[in-house]
């Protein structure tokens, strides 16, 4: 029993240390990428697949998020009387939270399941040795362009759930809920600050890295068969959801003390 | 003195090995898969290895390009020691060789064409698209394969995957090519100008290779030198008048494709062929 739980936790140690060594590896092989033309097609494609289809997921799930807000908040602030201020609540849960961790989440389970099972069937058919073995680093081939493709995109797919989360918190609040449309858009840009929607997308580059890094290391070291394929995508969705919410955490912390620094006084209301 | 000693060391070692495999030894977790191996491979030869299935094979062709790191042992390419060198300076070294893998590893997203031109674009700048198109061109024509370029993997039949790999494997124009089981699946005829290809390779232009097959007719034709394998260890080792009349049973049983009395026996046992037939007595539908 303990020698189990023994060998589980030195697996899980180990698993972490082998995960540290490939990030590492893969982040200096993405910088060096970067800045070499050569690379460029190989990220163009990836950019292709990974963005241009994930459009409409994150800007269905942004326009809910703003809806359900609206509906949620609407009561408790119509009680008193502060309901013109929904803009703010709406907006500034969205740029700064929700938009980002959800279209996170979504992309984890877009992008991360399918870039796990194609980099997973590619190493159980011996395709990442076939790679190694024509002298060329699969790190540079196949996980540099997916985390630079996903490091510039989640970015910009943020800023198109935060619109579409905007959109539709105005379309509930205004439309529905008829709230005058001028006290419910000058609330919100007086106390949504241009801060507020940075971190946001700011958020995205982490959460994008996180994303390509984890798919591609379990695709990598997938397991044989149809079965492993299967299960190491189970196993990136479900990790790259816990390192999303983790890294939202450490970064508000962060944000937070770096706002402070900066603007060390404001008043909540 | 010193550095005279060293050389007259080497010139001995040298004798025209390319590849130099020193006790090596294979373990897969506590699964022991080769047990002590020693393989001097001659440069220019054609050296083929067989053994039953699941004897390491495939295990031991990876180890000669470093795909696989050795428990303990060691792989000289050209007398420089490799199992030990990183990824980076690895992959210099691999330019030399032509792996072609038991299974094509062909990559399932990109064309016949451009998994054929895969290795030369990332060794390459290429600026000449017209050349390298006849270079593709004249690669699948070895291979009977010619007008094939825009077809992907998943079209092909496991026979054409496999020589559309094989062409791959000698884009780069290796002075050394591994072949695990390249007649396997291929019908006789194209089996037989797959050995014309390994053979006109050495011909013409001296390249090594090593040759991991099941196919006895083809191993006589191509070898030079047969190595046999068996539970991990070179049970027999010479050319193939050598091993027709080697004397050891398991050599004998496995060129001539016999089975082992106690294999035999196990079929005979009365009940066994009924009992592998029982099936559930409700038959549904
Ligand atoms: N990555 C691995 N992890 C664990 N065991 C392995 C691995 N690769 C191979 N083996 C084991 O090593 C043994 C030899 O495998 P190998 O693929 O070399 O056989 P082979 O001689 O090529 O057989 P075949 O003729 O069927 O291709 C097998 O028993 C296999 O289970
Ligand atoms: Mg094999």
């Amino acid at each position: 029993m303990f020698a189990v739980i023994g060998i589980k936790t030195f697996d899980f140690i180990n698993d972490i240390g082998r995960f540290a060594k490939f990030f590492w590896q893969s982040t200096i092989v993405s910088l060096n990428c970067f800045l070499r033309a050569k690379a460029y097609p190989l990220i163009r494609t990836q950019m292709n697949i990974i963005g241009v289809r994930s459009v409409p997921v994150v800007m269905i799930t942004g326009a809910f998020v703003g809806m359900t807000l609206a509906i949620q908040a609407y009561d408790q602030l119509a009680g008193m009387g502060l309901e013109e201020r929904l803009g703010v609540l709406i907006n500034i849960s969205v740029v700064k939270e929700l938009g980002p961790v959800l279209a996170a989440i979504m992309l984890a389970g877009r992008i991360g399941g399918a870039l796990t099972a194609e980099l997973g069937t590619m190493n159980v058919t011996e395709q990442i040795d076939a790679v190694r073995s024509m002298g060329t680093d699969p790190i540079r081939y196949l996980v540099a362009p997916r985390i630079l493709a996903l490091l510039l995109l989640t970015p910009i797919l943020i800023i198109y759930t935060d619109l579409m989360g905007i959109l539709g918190g105005y379309f509930i609040s205004v439309i529905q809920f008829g709230i005058n449309s001028k006290a419910y858009w000058s609330y919100s840009a007086s106390f949504v600050e241009l801060w507020d929607v940075a971190i946001g997308v700011v958020k995205g580059f982490f959460f994008g890295v996180a994303i390509a890094a984890i798919s591609c290391y379990k695709g990598f070291t997938c397991k044989e068969g149809a079965q492993g394929v299967g299960q190491a995508c189970t196993e990136a969705f479900v990790s790259s959801f816990v390192s999303i919410l983790a890294l939202n955490f450490a970064l508000a912390i962060i944000f937070k003390a770096i706002y402070f620094t900066f603007w060390p006084i404001k008043s909540i209301v | 003195m010193e550095t005279e000693n060293e050389n007259k060391t080497k010139a001995k070692n040298e004798h025209n090995s390319i590849i130099e495999v020193k006790s090596l030894i294979k373990k897969f977790k506590n699964k022991l898969v080769l047990d002590k191996i020693n393989l001097n491979i001659e440069k220019g030869k054609t050296t083929v290895v067989i053994g039953p299935s699941g004897c390491g094979k495939t295990v031991l062709l990876k180890h000669l390009i470093v795909l696989l790191r050795p428990s303990s042992g060691e792989v000289y390419f050209n007398n420089d020691r490799i199992d030990d060198l990183k990824e980076k300076e690895l992959d210099k070294i691999r330019t030399h060789y032509g792996f072609l893998f038991q299974g094509g590893a062909l990559f399932d997203s990109l064309s016949v064409r451009d998994n054929i031109i895969f290795p030369i674009d990332q060794h390459y700048k290429i600026t000449d698209w017209k050349q390298i198109d006849e270079l593709v061109k004249s690669k699948l024509a070895m291979v009977g394969l010619d007008g094939y370029q825009n077809y992907y993997p998943a079209k092909l039949s496991g026979g054409q995957r496999k020589r559309v790999a094989l062409a791959r494997a000698i884009a780069l124009n290796p002075d050394i090519i591994l072949y695990d089981e390249p007649t396997t699946g291929l019908d006789p005829i194209r089996s037989d100008i797959i050995n014309e290809i390994i053979l006109k390779l050495q011909r013409e232009l001296q390249i090594t290779s090593i040759v991991v097959t099941h196919d006895m007719k083809s191993a006589y034709k191509v070898a030079d030198r047969i190595v046999m394998l068996h539970n991990g260890k070179i049970v027999a080792d010479g050319d193939a008048d050598y091993i027709r009349n080697h004397p050891h049973p398991v050599v004998q049983q496995f060129i001539n494709g016999q089975v082992d009395e106690d294999d035999l026996a196990l079929l005979r046992m009365k009940g066994t062929m009924s009992q592998a037939q029982f099936l559930p007595s409700d038959f549904v539908q």
